[in-house]
């Protein structure tokens, strides 16, 4: 049975539940004449929130289980001898996976029973030319021993399914009746639907650490798993990045770590200067109509998703730089650079200056300004003298904050700053990051049992760890700041 | 109580009149116009750099909406198209599109000749590639669905080919066609008479919203309707998602959660998410989603998870500013008539805070639809061209998204797709401006002075 | 009931006018706040400003130095004229105004510096010290004039805000005679103060006299009977009354001053 079918049995059994609940607490109340301790409604909610959240959770956490423990099993299965030469385990599992999906399709289509199927060899069936009619497209004839997988990949998922669909119709149900049970007009059933209530509060909010876990995790063992195919000691050290695609790849992270702090350098040139004075304009000298019309108007830059900014570097900044001053003065004839990417990504980095330096130069007291007014301070020496150096540290902490975007951004460089890996000082030539790295490693038919394609994720975990450092640093920064002025 | 010894230890006042600037104030003031003027050129160049990305999006992106139409009339030849004349539609079906080729070719000399238009090269093959390589496949549809229609003239609108749209654009000179292998400058004089002729219009490009995607060659069929779709779909799958869970997250966060170290944890770890690069929720959605659970490839349920757990904590901040912006007395006074606290929270608060909730909602949800990065690592780079199937199969079907698609033709060749790209983001964008707005108002209608 | 003051021992000498208003109004976007005062205050004097909250004793205060200037919508019409210069003449730069009219708050305001650079700041951007030395004693004669020196002179690199508050403020007092001005503007310079803080900055200020024209806005009739030798009395935005610091406090010639000096208004 489909998960669409039983979330959907189930949650008409919730409402069943509901009414059941309710009723039975009715009538128990008439019948005993006790008064009943919660609002009818309440008993109905209690044995709901029973027959339904518990199901669903059991079948979400089973959705998440089977695959991997089937998987496993079966992948347990193939021997070496299967595996083409060059290639891996992985693409194998995935003909596995075809093969089942195509006798499922098979089935379907009425062209065969499942006796059929256990009959079925492929040594004497032409399983390629019959799957090829239902749509399935195999490379190469299937040899015995994926057949056999694929076979049993295809019924452990059968009963796999099979059984998931007895233990949450059957949980539903259990607890459905447990609690319709337990309805009595003593019973708090607004206390247990509350407390119910408040333990998926608990759980909402515990995604977020999920979530954090499940990065972490997922770049940690990936990352592991890399390091042991491929020395940390060269990926950390060495200065040279040259993926090939039948190994004896080099996979030096410093040419795209400097990439990505030569573009971040840029971008953080361009942005700190306009977004600190544009912040200081619009909160000491701008006339309410101009600060009006402005700070929304360069808010919108933080608005605008990132890929309109790549597009942007693409058509108009690169081929411009390229005309205009790389050509004439002889730097380079590429229109993807270091310098488009850091432009454009400095454009974008200037609502994030300013509009957090914009906060912070208005959280410095009043009478810090007066004080320097009265003794006869120009504003632009109040600004610099006082002002700036009393906000100084929420000043860095906004600043921290922009590189940490701007070593994560991706559309920009992956469109603006090319692909090349080099270790150069000329603005002009094209870089490559490591964003950039992650998403051509990753993109495309992508085999997780290779070092080209498991080293972005240690350049994703690089990446995690210096991002999440930088925020840290700043949240730190800001936070004390904001304290001062409490 | 001074420990001044001497009274004239002070600097002696300086005596000058007030009405005359002494240098150095007029220095120092000179100093302050420069600074103030520093200012003024750095709020003028951040808002011409908006002004200078919108134009030159708009620039290059517009003309997608209009599109080179040739109207002809085919002539569905039997002889070509059902050579028994049973009308039987697996025989019809066995004509490739390359059995339809002739008859445009056919249709559009009759045109030119009708006209009177006289060129050099006014011979099948070349007039045949003004159209686009997509019209036998619009011809071959409209025949399999129309099957009694053999034998009889119909009217058709068919797609120009890439380059004769651009040259009506702009994009195409007859400098860049004389260099080019696609098309000749005759091939454009042709195109012009022919467009004088009123053979060629050019009309609203309602293909651009409703197509899928197309190949390399024929940038001119390529449109957006899968990418539409796809993100539509992974829109809704963050609103289901996104929403409950960010407000029970946030209930609990502000209103339940004890102060102690567990609940700090989960207020940085929410903070830091929403710091973490977009790029870092994609690695988790492929190795999460796609290698572990096993989802397909390309599909928007992914997409939607992934963009789920990047919108949370927009979600969560905006949800818990409302919260706390809801005075306690409310919470007081539901207390103090007998209420239990969840009865005060959800009866009373809630509902109060619900308006900025729904704003921070909807900003978050602009922000993941524009979201690119963590969408090219989960496959949605693909070239689908097959429309998905309603939800909720639909979910698990390959689509596009439109940022994806946007990316995606910025990478191909012919520099035609670089227009299409531009119209693409224009549609994003209008897509965004609609939310904002829609947030905007949504914030002034229920608007509260407490 | 009403405890007689003990007024400042050293009587009015004939000292030369040094600021003298006519006519001046004050506007807050359509509030009259300052209506019609005409004021004139004496060099080497202390002048206090008296009034229940919100009179405008302290905006006048702020127009001396032409601090309302940083408000957008308050605008100021009259004449005041220090030194027989009006102030509000569109040749007059503020900046060179204030250098002449320093200012002290009421909350003690040192800036996130050391205690040498908060008293070097005046100097600095006024270009009062050519060498290092000059700066240096610049710093301590100010610190002294202030009563600071002895408590400051080893910590003199350490931040103005680690200071107590009664320090802060004299060292808000130390930062604004060290510009050298002729007239020390005081908005309730010790309401932020304990008692022996308090004590302390207004034998201060009794010091100060010597030197410069200081006008002390304050809301402690005590206060004012102790350190002024004149005080000006303020009542929704009138100068109710002006005169000598005994006079105003025994024998008021209006009936609101005697009034607020009773305790019947204020």
């Amino acid at each position: 049975m489909s998960t669409g079918y039983i979330t959907l049995i189930v949650l008409g059994l919730c409402g069943l539940g509901f009414f059941l609940g309710r009723a039975r607490a009715l009538a128990t109340s008439k019948a005993t004449g006790k008064k009943l301790h919660s609002l009818p409604n309440y008993y109905g909610q209690a044995v709901a929130l029973f027959t339904a959240v518990p199901a669903l959770l059991l079948m979400l956490a089973w959705l998440f289980l089977q695959p991997l423990m089937i998987e496993g099993r079966v992948a347990g299965m193939i021997p070496d001898s299967v595996i083409p030469e060059g290639g891996a385990k992985s693409l194998v599992m995935a003909d596995v996976r075809r093969i089942a999906d195509g006798l499922d399709a098979l089935m379907v289509a009425g062209h065969m029973s499942e006796s059929d199927l256990d009959a079925m060899r492929a040594d004497f069936t032409d399983i390629r030319n019959r799957l090829g009619n239902v749509g399935v497209a195999l490379g190469s004839d299937v040899p015995v021993p994926v057949f056999e997988a694929a076979k049993e990949l295809r019924k452990s998922q059968n009963a796999g399914n099979f059984l998931m669909t007895l233990a949450v119709l059957g949980l539903s149900l259990g607890l459905l009746a447990w609690s319709w049970s337990r309805v009595h007009p003593d019973q708090r059933a607004r206390n247990a639907s509350e407390t119910f209530v408040l333990a998926l509060l608990i759980g909402a909010s515990l995604v977020a650490i999920l979530t954090t876990a499940g990065i972490v995790a997922s770049l940690l063992f990936e990352t592991i798993n890399f390091f042991k195919m491929y020395p940390a000691s060269d990926f950390f050290f060495s200065t040279v990045w040259n993926p090939q695609f039948r190994g004896g790849s080099d996979l030096g992270i410093l040419p795209l770590l400097w990439g990505t702090l030569y573009v971040s350098f840029l971008a953080l040139l361009v942005a700190v200067p306009l977004g600190l004075m544009i912040a200081i304009y619009l909160a000491e000298y701008a006339s309410k109509p101009l600060r009006a019309f402005a700070k929304p108007a360069i808010e919108v830059l933080a608005g605008i998703p990132t890929i309109v900014y790549g597009l942007f570097a693409l058509i108009t900044v690169g081929p411009f730089l390229r005309d205009y001053i790389a050509s004439p003065l002889g730097l380079g004839s590429s229109s993807s650079s270091v310098l488009t990417a850091g432009l454009v990504m400095g454009i974008m980095l200037i609502p994030f200056v300013s509009s957090l330096s914009d906060d912070i130069i208005n959280a410095v007291p009043q009478s810090m300004r007066d004080g320097s007014y009265g003794l006869g301070a120009t504003k632009s020496e109040t600004i610099k003298q006082v002002i700036l150096p009393a906000a100084l540290p929420g000043v860095v902490g906004a600043i921290l904050l922009a590189a940490s975007r701007a070593i994560g951004e991706t559309m920009i460089v992956v469109m603006g700053a090319g692909a090349a890996a080099k270790l150069g000082l000329n603005p002009f030539e094209a870089m490559t990051t490591i964003t950039v790295k992650i998403v051509s490693q990753l993109t495309g038919d992508t085999e997780f049992a290779s070092p080209e394609t498991l080293v972005a994720f240690a350049l994703g975990l690089t990446l995690f760890v210096f991002t999440l450092g930088l925020n840290v640093l700043a949240l730190v920064i800001v936070r004390k700041y904001r304290e001062q002025y409490e | 109580m001074t420990d001044l010894t001497s009274s004239d230890a002070v600097p002696a006042p300086r005596k000058g009149s007030l009405l005359t600037q002494d240098a150095r104030t007029k220095q120092r003031n000179a100093k302050e116009a420069r600074f103030r003027m520093m200012g003024l050129i750095a709020v003028t160049i951040g808002v011409l750099s908006l002004v200078g990305l919108l134009t030159s999006i708009l620039a290059s992106g517009l003309s997608s909406f209009q599109q080179t139409y040739v109207e002809l009339e085919v002539y569905l030849d039997p002889a070509k198209l059902d050579k028994k004349g049973e009308r039987n539609l697996t025989d019809i079906a066995k004509v490739s599109t390359f059995g339809y080729a002739p008859l445009i070719e056919a249709a559009m000399i009759s045109a030119i000749e009708r006209t009177g238009v006289t060129s050099d090269v006014a011979n099948a093959k070349a007039a045949g590639e003004l159209i686009s390589k997509e019209a036998p496949a619009t011809l071959r549809d409209f025949v399999l669905a129309n099957p009694d229609l053999i034998g009889e003239t119909v009217q058709f609108d068919l797609l120009a080919a890439g380059r004769i749209d651009g040259f009506f654009k702009g994009r195409v000179t007859m400098e860049s066609a004389a260099l080019d292998r696609n098309v000749s400058p005759e091939q454009l004089q042709l195109a012009q008479q022919l467009k004088e002729a009123g053979i060629l219009t050019t009309k609203f490009n309602w293909a651009f919203f409703t197509a899928p995607d197309a190949s390399d060659t024929r940038p001119e069929a390529a449109g957006l309707g899968v990418a539409i779709i796809g993100s539509a779909y992974m829109m809704l799958i963050v609103l289901v998602l996104s929403l409950p869970l960010g407000v029970a997250a946030s209930i609990y966060l502000e209103e339940f959660a004890p102060k102690n170290r567990w609940t700090d944890l989960i207020e940085v770890n929410i903070s830091n998410l929403a710091a973490v690069p977009s790029i870092v929720f994609g690695i988790l959605g492929l190795a999460i989603f796609i290698n572990m659970v096993g989802l397909p490839q390309s599909a928007p349920v992914v997409g939607g998870l992934v963009l789920t757990l990047m919108t949370l904590p927009t979600i969560i901040i905006a949800t818990r500013a409302a919260l706390k912006s809801v005075p306690p007395s409310i919470r007081d006074a539901a207390l103090g008539v007998g209420a239990s606290k969840m009865q005060a929270i959800f009866h009373h608060v809630l509902p109060l805070a619900m308006p900025g909730i729904l704003t921070g909602a909807i900003i978050g949800l602009a922000q993941a639809l524009g979201e690119t990065a963590p969408l090219l690592l989960i496959g949605m780079v693909a070239f689908v061209r097959e429309y998905p199937a309603g939800p909720p199969e639909g979910f698990f079907d390959p689509a596009a998204a439109l940022p994806v698609q946007v990316y995606n033709w910025t990478q191909r060749g012919d520099p035609a797709f670089v227009e299409r790209a531009s119209g693409a983001i224009i549609v994003l964008l209008v897509f965004l401006v609609i939310m904002n707005i829609a947030a905007i108002l949504l914030r002034r209608r229920f608007e509260r002075r407490w | 009931m009403y405890d007689a003051p003990k007024f400042a021992e050293t009587k009015v000498t004939n000292n030369d006018i040094k600021i003298a208003a006519r006519k001046v109004q004050v506007y807050y976007g359509d509030t009259h706040a300052i209506k019609d005062v005409d004021v004139d205050i004496l060099d080497k004097t202390v002048t206090a400003f008296i009034g229940p909250s919100g009179c405008g004793k302290s905006t006048f205060l702020r127009c001396i130095n032409r601090m309302n200037d940083t408000i957008d919508i308050c605008r100021v019409m009259g004449d005041i004229l220090i030194d027989g210069e009006d102030i509000y003449d569109k040749k007059v730069d503020p900046v060179q105004l204030r250098a002449k009219v320093g200012m002290v708050f009421q909350k003690p305001n040192p800036f996130p510096k050391s205690i040498y650079d908060n008293v070097a700041y005046g100097p600095r951007i006024h270009g009062l010290a050519r060498t290092k030395a000059d700066l240096d004693e610049i710093v301590e004669k100010s610190l002294r004039r202030a009563a600071l020196w002895n408590e400051a002179k080893d910590r003199l690199d350490q931040p103005g805000t680690g200071l107590s508050g009664g320090q802060q403020q004299r060292l808000c007092i130390a930062r604004a005679v060290a510009t050298s001005p002729e007239v020390l503007l005081m908005d309730e310079p010790c309401s932020a103060l304990d008692p022996i803080a308090t004590a302390q900055v207004e034998e201060l200020i009794d010091e100060l006299r010597q030197e410069f024209s200081v006008v002390i806005v304050t809301h402690s009739m005590q206060q004012a009977a102790r350190v002024s030798q004149k005080t000006a009395f303020f009542h929704l935005g009138h100068l109710v009354e002006f005169g000598d610091t005994g006079q105003i406090f025994t024998n008021p010639k209006d009936e609101r001053t005697e009034s607020y000096i009773t305790g019947r208004i204020g």
